[in-house]
């Protein structure tokens, strides 16, 4: 049986816990050797913004987990290229050294492609 | 079929958190398997053994209890996201020299190593609240 797992980063990166918590699962699993893809879509997409100043509200970097990705085997993550576009957000402002962004049309399907799918 | 919980929403907050116990009941109720319910972000507080809900509210930390008893289910709580949040066994109290402990009987501490793993050794995983 395939266990092929995708996770969904939905949400945005400070104002709740759930996006920090969502990418420890994923660097967790990925550590353990799983593979595991990553789809950023609706305001999951600010997580991969640059030039982040999260010390003035007292929160941590969550930029910097995404940094780390390519230091655990994932180097890749998928973008939606609606929610981008929605957000009028460009390819080149959603970029992590060291890991390719690749967008994505049809979330749908790819998403129904998995066997398992986290959502954070 | 064997099935595996994530559950990432605080009792009593969130309707999520009741249909995870419910779902869970209902599937047991059928027959299926559940091999792990794991307890993430807010939803580490369904294993706070200090909420005490009006006595004309449901208990959902109690049915889980129940629960747990009955099928010896294995009720993991994310430690990472417990300690934040301050759900402390006794063991993690000492250690880190909090006051009190207030992990429910019958759930249990551990890595996010447990969700990947239930991932991995389960044939559907559903996810409440997030």
């Amino acid at each position: 049986m395939s266990h092929s797992t995708i996770a969904l980063c939905r949400t945005p990166p400070y104002g709740s816990a759930i996006a920090r918590e969502g990418l420890e699962a994923v660097l967790t699993s990925a550590a353990m050797e799983q593979e595991i893809d990553l789809l950023f879509l609706g305001d999951g997409i600010f997580q991969l913004l640059d030039h982040q100043s999260p010390e003035e509200i007292g929160q941590k970097s969550l930029r910097r987990n995404l940094l780390a990705l390519p230091m655990f085997g994932i180097e890749q993550v998928l973008v939606c290229h609606k929610s981008l576009r929605d957000r009028t957000i460009t390819l080149d402002q959603v970029q992590i050294p060291g890991v390719e962004v690749k967008t994505i049309r049809e979330p749908g399907t790819l998403i129904a492609a998995y066997h398992c799918v986290l959502s954070f | 079929m064997k099935f595996s919980l994530a559950v990432y929403s605080a009792p009593y907050s969130a309707q999520s958190a009741s249909s995870a116990l419910r779902f869970a009941r209902v599937l047991l109720a059928q027959g299926h398997e559940i091999y792990r319910v794991f307890f993430y972000c807010d939803g580490v507080q369904n294993g706070n053994s200090l909420t005490a809900p009006p006595q004309d509210e449901t208990d959902l930390i109690a049915q889980w209890q129940e629960l747990q008893r009955r099928y010896h289910l294995d009720l993991v709580i994310c430690i990472a996201a417990a300690q934040r949040r301050g759900v402390l066994s006794e063991r993690e109290a000492k250690r880190l020299e909090k006051p009190a402990a207030n992990l429910a009987d019958g759930f249990e501490l551990a890595g996010l190593g447990q969700l990947v793993d239930a991932v991995a050794h389960s044939e559907r995983l559903v996810t409440f609240g997030g």
